[in-house]
C-alpha cells in the first residue's frame, strides 16, 4: 500500500436553509478544496463521493445527481453511504483509491441538504426501524438516542448537567469556526433549560439541522510532497459494523467503535492512543455521544470521561482537545459533510492553519470519527504530520 | 420449502398496513443560485438564459452555476431566445399508473444552444412532427407566470 496524504480541504458555510442546490453546494466545497492546494479539476484522477440517504436531498440516486458538482464529470466516480458515518467513511473510500496505486489524486466530496425535508428530516428515519416489530409504534429516531443516553448516564451516575458540559465545550469551539451556523454563546443553563424532546434529550443536547458540503484532496506520496511542504498523512483507517439490531448493542459503550478504533491505531502504530493522540474529533450529533465516543476511541477510561471533561482535559488548551472544530454541535450537522469537516479540521490543526481555534502545542497526531447507518457503524481516520 | 404457497393476488399476502399517514415527509427544492436567476428572467422578462463556458465552448441551458467539464464558475449569461430544434419526440398513450390517457400527449426534447429541454408540444398535428423541426416556446401570459418550467406552456412548430 502507498502512503496517502491530505493536501487540500474546503467547506461551505453550514446553514439552516441554503439557496444553493446540492450540486452547487458540492461545487463550492470542491472548488475551495482544489484552490487550497493549487490544483485544477484536470489534475484529479478520481472522485470518492459520499452522501447519506437519498431521501435527505429528496433525489433518488443522489450520487449520480451530485457527480458533476463533485468534479466527477468524465472521471471514475464512486459513492459510499453508511448514514452518519459517511463523511469519515468517504475518506477511507478515497484512501483505498490512492493507496492501492490505482490513482495518484482523489477528490473526496460529501454533501447533505437537510432543509429540503418538510416538515422535518426525522420522518425519513421511520423506515430504518424494523417494519414488523417497531414501526407500528411510530418511532422517532430520538427514541433510540434517549434510551441510549439514559442508559449511559445511569451506568456511570452522570447527570444532565454533566452531558451539557460537552455541548458547551463543543459549541464554544464552534463559535470560532468560519463555517459555523451559530454565533451565540451557549451556557450549561441554556442546555438544561431548553425544551425536553425525549427525556433525557433536550433540544440543545442535539446538533442542528443543516445544509452544507465538505471536500478534501488526497494524493499519493510523491505527488503530495511536490504539492506541499506540509502533507497530512493518513496514518490509519478503521471501520466496523456491530449488530444490525440496535436493541442488542451495548447502549452504554460503543462497541461498534472499539474495534474500528483499534484497527486504525494498529495500522498507525499507536499503542497508547490516550497518550499519543493530540487532538480528537469524536462524532457528536448529541453531547453525550461526544463523551461516549471518546471512550470508544480509547481516549478516555470508561466512566471517567466527565471527570476529565470537568478538569479541562478536553478543552482547546487541555491535554487532549475534544472537537476543536466545534463538531456537529458547534458547527452544524449536514450529515455526510459534517464527518468530512472533522477530517478537514485535523488537516488544518495539524498544519497549524486553524486560525483563532488553533490548538496550542503543535499537535502532530489526530483522530476523526463518525457513526451511523442503523446506529451500528463507525469509521475512524488517524492523521498525522 | 421456502415458498409454501403460490399467491396470485397481492392482496392475499399477509401484510401490515401502516396507513396513509405513515410517511409524513415531503421534499421541497430550491432552484439554486443559477436556477433562481434563470426562473426570474423567465417569469419577469419572458426570456430563456443559458450560461456560457468560453473555455469549453459550451452554453448550458437552463443556466448553470459552473461548468461540469472544467469547473469554471460561469458568469457569462446569454439570452438564448425562445426558439429551438426538435431533437426527439414521443407520443404518450398511458399514464404513469398505467391507465389509458384520454388525450394522448406529445412530449419533445428541444435543443436550445447546447441544452436540451424536455417539454410538452402543442398547436401541432402529430403527423407533421419530424426530428430537426424548428420549434418555439409558447409562454404563459405575464400574470400567470410563477417562475416555474411550466411558465413555458409548450413548444410549438415555428
Ligand atoms: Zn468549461
Amino acid at each position: 500500500m502507498r502512503k496517502v496524504a491530505i493536501v487540500g480541504a474546503g467547506l461551505t458555510k453550514f446553514v439552516r436553509r441554503a439557496l444553493e442546490t446540492p450540486k452547487e453546494l458540492s461545487f463550492e466545497a470542491t472548488s475551495t478544496a482544489l484552490d487550497s492546494c493549487g490544483l485544477k479539476l484536470e489534475d484529479i484522477d478520481c472522485v470518492a463521493h459520499g452522501s447519506a440517504p437519498d431521501a435527505f436531498d429528496g433525489i433518488h440516486q443522489k450520487g449520480e445527481y451530485l457527480a458533476d458538482g463533485c468534479g466527477g464529470w468524465n472521471k471514475p466516480t464512486m459513492r459510499v453511504f453508511v448514514g452518519g458515518a459517511t463523511g469519515v467513511h468517504a475518506i477511507i473510500h478515497g484512501w483505498h483509491h490512492v493507496a492501492s496505486g490505482m490513482f495518484d489524486t482523489c477528490l473526496v466530496v460529501c454533501e447533505e441538504k437537510m432543509s429540503s425535508a418538510m416538515p422535518h428530516a426525522q420522518g425519513f428515519f421511520l423506515t430504518i426501524f424494523d417494519a414488523i416489530t417497531e414501526r407500528a409504534l411510530h418511532p422517532n429516531l430520538l427514541w433510540i438516542f434517549a434510551l441510549e443516553m439514559n442508559r449511559y448516564m445511569s451506568r456511570y451516575g452522570y447527570t444532565k448537567e454533566d452531558m451539557a458540559l460537552a455541548a458547551v465545550n463543543n459549541k464554544r469551539n464552534g463559535q470560532l469556526h468560519p463555517s459555523s451556523q451559530f454565533k451565540d454563546e451557549v451556557t450549561v443553563e441554556d442546555v438544561l433549560n431548553s425544551e425536553i424532546m425525549a427525556y433525557p434529550v433536550s433540544r440543545l443536547d442535539v446538533s442542528p439541522v443543516s445544509d452544507g458540503a465538505a471536500a478534501v484532496v488526497l494524493a499519493a506520496e510523491p505527488v503530495a510532497r511536490r504539492l506541499t511542504d506540509k502533507p497530512v498523512w493518513i496514518e490509519g483507517v478503521g471501520w466496523t459494523l456491530d449488530t444490525a439490531y440496535w436493541g442488542t448493542r451495548d447502549l452504554y459503550y460503543p462497541r461498534y467503535l472499539d474495534k474500528a478504533a483499534r484497527m486504525a491505531y494498529e495500522m498507525a502504530g499507536i499503542r497508547e492512543p490516550a497518550k499519543q493522540i493530540n487532538i480528537a474529533e469524536p462524532y457528536d450529533p448529541f453531547d453525550y455521544k461526544a463523551l461516549h465516543h471518546m471512550e470508544g476511541l480509547q481516549l478516555s477510561p470508561r466512566g471517567k470521561t466527565v471527570e476529565l471533561l470537568r478538569d479541562g482535559h478536553f478543552a482547546r488548551d487541555g491535554n487532549l482537545p475534544m472537537c476543536p472544530s466545534g463538531g456537529l454541535l458547534g458547527v452544524g450537522n449536514p450529515i455526510a459533510a459534517a464527518g468530512t469537516m472533522k477530517v478537514a479540521e485535523l488537516f488544518w490543526q495539524l498544519r497549524g492553519e486553524a486560525g483563532e481555534r488553533q490548538v496550542p502545542g503543535n499537535p502532530r497526531l489526530g483522530v476523526a470519527q463518525a457513526w451511523g447507518d442503523l446506529m451500528q457503524v463507525s469509521s475512524v481516520v488517524v492523521a498525522g504530520i | 420449502m421456502a415458498i409454501p404457497e403460490r399467491i396470485h393476488r397481492n392482496i392475499d399476502t399477509r401484510y401490515w398496513n401502516p396507513g396513509a399517514e405513515y410517511f409524513p415527509v415531503k421534499n421541497r427544492y430550491t432552484a439554486g443560485v443559477a436556477g433562481q436567476r434563470f426562473f426570474e428572467e423567465l417569469k419577469e422578462n419572458g426570456k430563456l438564459f443559458g450560461t456560457k463556458c468560453s473555455k469549453c465552448s459550451v452554453t448550458f441551458v437552463p443556466a448553470r452555476l459552473f461548468c461540469e467539464r472544467c469547473f469554471a464558475r460561469l458568469e457569462e449569461w446569454v439570452d438564448v431566445g425562445l426558439e429551438g430544434v426538435l431533437y426527439s419526440f414521443t407520443h404518450v398513450y398511458r399514464t404513469k399508473s398505467d391507465e389509458e390517457k384520454e388525450n394522448p400527449s406529445i412530449v419533445g426534447a428541444v435543443r436550445i444552444a447546447d441544452g436540451l429541454l424536455m417539454h410538452h408540444l402543442g398547436e401541432c398535428n402529430e403527423k407533421d412532427l419530424y426530428i430537426g423541426m424548428p420549434v418555439k416556446a409558447e409562454l404563459k401570459p405575464v400574470g400567470e407566470r410563477e417562475g416555474k418550467i411550466t411558465d413555458i406552456a409548450y413548444f410549438k412548430p415555428l
